[in-house]
Formats: structure tokens, sequence, C-alpha cells
């Protein structure tokens, strides 16, 4: 049965617990201390090694004239696509389906060609790079399911060993998941502003919280269910406040394999075309200058 | 329990929701993800172009019946076979793995354009192993055995892995999320034919210019190269229109001068003018220095087009509103 996060917006109060907890459990290294001058937030956006992120979406609205500020706050997270870029676009099957209907890269197959990283639509998936894990221990390539080991080199606790030059993204805790434990994320959160379970039950709930919020004045919708685009329904999906962009979400996001057939049809055309002036020029014309 | 319907009106800007400018993305922060690609890759597309078009030159000169043209046969088969060595250590080297590269033969995938290729890859140099196993059989340097090898099937087989592999990156890009890509799906594919296809009679041109190949054969692969650059050209300039917004990074800026001067002007215009002349009737010239000075124009063309695209794909990737409204 298909496993996935239900995030809804309303109830995030920006706390960061699933980023940290997600960090702790998957051993992610912390990303470089930057300061982006952007609403409460340096981490700015998932990454190699930052598989959950609040983003601070800052409003101003004027209320009967006087201005008043407020906050949407969203953990962000992989979404999990019925219909998956990156799965697609993976050349050696490190990116698979697993028994949870989740989105999964194998770290040990994956060989870092990277064509995953441009092939998701939400920008989501990205490379770890070497420099990313610290030199110490042992070689990264010893210990190649980084994700799913459970700690450090031993008295040394402090010492992360992620295996380096591949594509990483959330697990949707597989490891946890296959002794049937809760996600990190999904258990740290304080408001249950993420839920974890079977998608069904989830959606089911989050339509109901739809329709609780609009009797209280509130317009919410979910971000993932029932969409007709080609990257269909997505098993960690969302319930947003303010249209999708406000987040950073294309409204129709695209799958990007749709774009083969036009692609392949127009190289066939380009080559045929070459291929009868070649013929024209080297079999069929005088030959030119000199010609016997 | 009462089904809720999404309300559209909700769903984003690009669905009617109101968004004013300043809340249209957030913070300005990029949507999407770049790819990590650099030279290495730039540098395969290229090779792999000269190498897929000399496939298909082998397939021309192979069957052609002026006797003038072994020699641009024997070129092309050589060549197609030394950058089939090439472009797999070009491959190989771009990866964060590159001793795990032996895991893209674990599969085959339709789907995926990057397996696609790597299989294409893998026949074609075996193919090309076999039309140049031939070549130096005939040469003389071979055991006379290898002369029995099918040379017409094994000839049309390159000629086809040859027009896969020069159009397939085209497709590779073109099937992503990254908006000057996508946008450029039938655009890209098309013009990456063209430009391998200019850029192998480029290389063959040069190859038969240092061992005093025939003039006549010369002027023959400067008219393909004429008609492919045309072609190239006029997709070129048709793209800048149709990808608009998307395509400024690759029509504007320092890119847009490198496309306009390198490419455009200095490995199209340019050496169409010249090969333009191979088109006249009879013109007993020596070619020489001036074919390899003109043939280089043309490959320093398609190398700087590559470049461009690759590298104005990443810059695209950065515009959170080009992201936010993919083409349908
Ligand atoms: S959101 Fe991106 S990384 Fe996650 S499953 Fe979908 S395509 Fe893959
Ligand atoms: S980087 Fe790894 S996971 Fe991504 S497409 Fe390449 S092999 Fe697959």
């Amino acid at each position: 049965m298909a496993k996935g996060f239900f995030t809804d917006t309303t109830l995030c109060i920006g706390c960061k617990a699933c980023e940290v907890a997600c960090k702790q459990w998957n051993q992610l290294p912390a990303e470089e201390y930057e300061f982006s001058a952007k609403s409460y937030d340096n981490t700015m956006q998932l990454s190699g090694t930052t598989w959950r992120h609040v983003k601070f979406i800052e409003r101003t609205t004027a209320e009967d004239g006087v201005p008043a500020s407020r906050w949407l706050m969203m953990s962000d997270v992989c979404k999990h696509c019925t219909h998956a870029g990156c799965l697609e676009a993976c050349p050696t099957g490190a990116i698979i389906r697993n028994e949870f209907d989740d989105v999964y890269v194998q770290p040990d197959v994956c060989n870092g060609c990277g064509y995953c990283v441009p092939s998701c639509p939400f920008g989501v998936i990205d490379m770890v790079a070497q420099a990313a894990v610290p030199s110490v221990g042992p070689a990264a390539g010893d210990r190649d399911c980084g994700s799913l080991a459970s700690g450090g080199v031993e008295g040394d606790e402090s010492v992360l060993q992620r295996p380096s030059g591949i594509a990483a993204k959330c697990t949707l805790c597989y490891d946890r998941q296959n002794i049937a434990m809760t996600p990190a994320c999904a258990k740290a959160c304080p408001t249950e502003s993420i839920q974890f379970g079977d998608v069904d039950d989830l959606k089911a709930r989050a339509k109901e919280r739809v329709t609780e919020l609009r009797t209280r004045g509130v317009k919410g919708y979910l971000y993932g269910v029932d969409e007709t685009t080609s990257v269909g329904d997505l098993n960690a999906f969302f319930l947003l406040t303010e249209p999708s962009e406000a987040y950073n979400l294309p409204a129709k996001p695209v799958l990007p394999s749709t774009h083969q057939p036009a692609g392949y049809a127009a190289a066939a055309a380009a080559a045929a075309v070459l291929a009868l002036a070649g013929i024209a020029i080297f079999w069929v014309a005088p030959s030119g200058p000199g010609a016997a | 329990m009462k089904p809720v319907s999404p309300d559209e009106s909700m769903r984003g800007a690009a669905a009617g929701g109101d968004l004013t400018a300043a809340h249209q993305s957030y913070f300005g922060q990029p949507v999407l993800k770049r790819p990590h690609w650099d030279w290495k890759v730039v540098a395969y597309l290229f090779i792999g172009g000269i190498m897929g078009g000399s496939g298909i030159l082998a397939a021309l000169a192979d069957g052609s019946r002026d006797k003038a043209d072994r020699t641009l046969a024997r070129s092309s088969r050589y060549l197609s076979l030394s950058l089939a060595a090439i472009s797999p250590v070009m491959l190989i080297a771009h990866l964060g793995r590159p001793e795990r590269f032996h895991h893209m033969l674990r599969i085959f995938k339709l789907k995926s354009v990057m397996s696609m290729g790597v299989w294409g890859l893998l026949l074609f140099s075996n193919v090309a192993l076999v039309n140049a196993a031939h070549q130096l059989a005939e040469d003389g340097k071979a055991p006379r055995a290898f002369r029995a090898l099918p040379r017409a099937a094994v000839g049309l087989m390159q000629a086809g892995l040859g027009a896969f592999m020069a159009g397939y990156t085209g497709v590779l890009l073109s099937a992503t999320a990254i908006p000057l890509w996508a946008k450029g799906k039938r655009h890209i594919p098309a013009i990456s034919v063209c430009s391998s296809v200019a850029s192998a009679c480029a290389a063959n041109a040069i190859v038969l210019a240092l061992v005093g190949g025939p003039a006549r054969t010369i002027s023959k692969l400067e008219r393909l190269e004429f008609v492919a650059a045309c072609a190239e050209a006029v997709l070129l300039l048709h793209f800048r229109r149709h990808a608009g917004e998307s395509g400024e990074a690759m029509f504007s800026g320092h890119l847009g001068q490198s496309l306009r001067n390198f490419t455009l002007i200095g490995g199209l215009a340019l050496p169409m003018a010249h090969n333009g002349m191979a088109f006249a009737p009879l013109r007993p010239t020596q070619h020489g220095l001036r074919t390899i000075l003109v043939s280089a124009l043309t490959l320093m063309g398609g190398y700087v087009f590559r470049y461009v695209l690759i590298e104005a794909g990443k810059a695209s990737a950065d515009d959170p509103q080009l992201a936010l409204r993919p083409p349908q």
C-alpha cells in the first residue's frame, strides 16, 4: 500500500524540528553557513544534504489601510511523484519505486551521471559533492549504504560518512518504514503539520481538513491530489492557502519525458533531409571539377 | 463526507489566481536544480556529433561510384573509430563515480535517453570497429579475411547509428525540466543533427586536405556542409524567435554574444560563403590551407554552440518564473 506524507501548511509553526530530525536520522551534514538576508531562512532550498526544508514566506497585506504581515510556513520535501521525472531519467536503475510506492535512490548503484537532477520538475534531487563528505574515517566508497547505516565509526560519533559524488534526496525514511517506524520528520513535528500514513487515508483526511478550513473562512486547497498533469498525484502532497507559485511550486508541472517523441521525430526528420542531400551530392550529381 | 473539488482559482497565477509581482516566487529562489555538467559534457556532445556524422559520411562515400570518394571512405571510417575511443572517456570522466560506469550497462531503459545513448554508443563503437577492420584489410594492413565482412549492411548500420548519435544528445537535453532545453524540444535535436553533420564534413575535409586527398571529394564535402550549415542557421534563428523569454540566456548577454560571433557568423556564415562556391560547376582550384582554415571555423562554431547550449540551460534553470510556468 502506498505510503506518503500529507503536509498541512496551515499547521506549520516554522520550528524546523523536521529539518533537524531528518539531518540527525539520515546523518546529513550541515549546509555551509551563509546569511541569506531573506526571512528566517538561511538554508533556502532542498539539496542533496537537506531533505526537508522549511520555507518562511512573508506576506504583507493592507487590512483597512493598516499594513499587516503574516507568515506562510511550509515544510518542503521530495514529492514522491506518481510519474517521477528523476526515476524515468536514471540510466543505471539506481532510482526505484520501492514496496511502499515511494521513489528511492539506491546509493550503491548511482554512478553520479547527474541526469536525474535537471529531470525533476520540482528541483528536489541534487548531487552530493565530494567536498560535502569529511575526509576522516573510512573512505566513503567503503560504506555505500550511508543513509541506511546506523552510526558513525566506533568511538568517533561525530564523523559522518555519506557517500559522495552521487545524487541524493528524501528516502521517505525507507529504513524506518522497513521496521514499521514513522519517518523522522513526521515523528518530530509537534503540530502534526506533517502526517505520515497510507496515501489514500491521508487524502481523505486532507479533504476533510480543507472542508473544515473553509467553514472557518480559510481558503485552502490540496496540491498533488486529483491532479491532471503528466506528473500525476504526489505521494507527498500539500495543503496550501496561496497560489502554488508563492511556495515555488509550478501550478502545472510537466513530466520531462513527454518531450521525447517530438525530440526524436525532429532529429529523425533532420537526419533524413541531410541523408537525401548527401545522396544527391555524392551519388547522383555530376562529380564537379575533373569528373571522369 | 462531501468531496471537496479543488478550487481552480486558487491553483496558481497560471490558472488565474492573483499574485502580486513581488510574491510570484519564494524570494526569487531558483525552482530547479542546475545539472553539474561541465566542459567534459560539452566535449562529449561535440565529439559524439563528429563521430556520428562520420558514420553517415562513411556510408555515403562507400556507396558512391566515384573512385575519388574512396579516400573519404577511409578517412571517415578511421575518424569515426578514433572518436568512438575518445567519447566514452569524456562520458566516464563526467560521472560523480567514474568507477561505477558499468552500472549503466545493468539495464536497457527506453524511457531514459541517457540509457539509450550509452547503448547507442556501445553499438556504434562495435560497428565502427568492424567497418574500420574492413578498411584496414582493404588497405592491406590487416588480414584479408576481414574483407569477407558484409560491408554494405555494416555500413548502413553505422550510418543509422551515426544519425542516432548525432541527434540523441539533443533529445537528452530537451527531455528535462530545464526551461531553455524543454522549450527547444524540436529545435535542439534537429540543430544537433545538422551541426554534427557539418562538423563531420569539416573534420573529414581537414583530414583529406592534410593527406592531399582528391579536390573533387573535398568539393562534395563542402557542398554537404553548406546544406547542413544552412539548415542549422535557419533552425537557430527560428529557435531564437520561438524560445522568447526562455531563450534569453542563450541569445543575449555574453553567451548570446559568443553564439553570434563564433557560431552564427564565424562558424556558419563565413564557411557558408566559402563552401557555397563548391556548387559552381567547373572550379579547378587547389584547396589545401584554405580548406583547413574554413573547416576549423566550422568546428569552432559547433563547439561553441554546444558550450552555449549547456551554459545557457544552466542559467535558465535559475529563473523561477520560467520554471513555474513550464511549456505544456
Ligand atoms: S519530486 Fe523530483 S526527486 Fe522527488 S520523486 Fe518527483 S521527480 Fe523525483
Ligand atoms: S545521478 Fe545516479 S540516480 Fe541520478 S540519474 Fe544518474 S545514476 Fe541515476
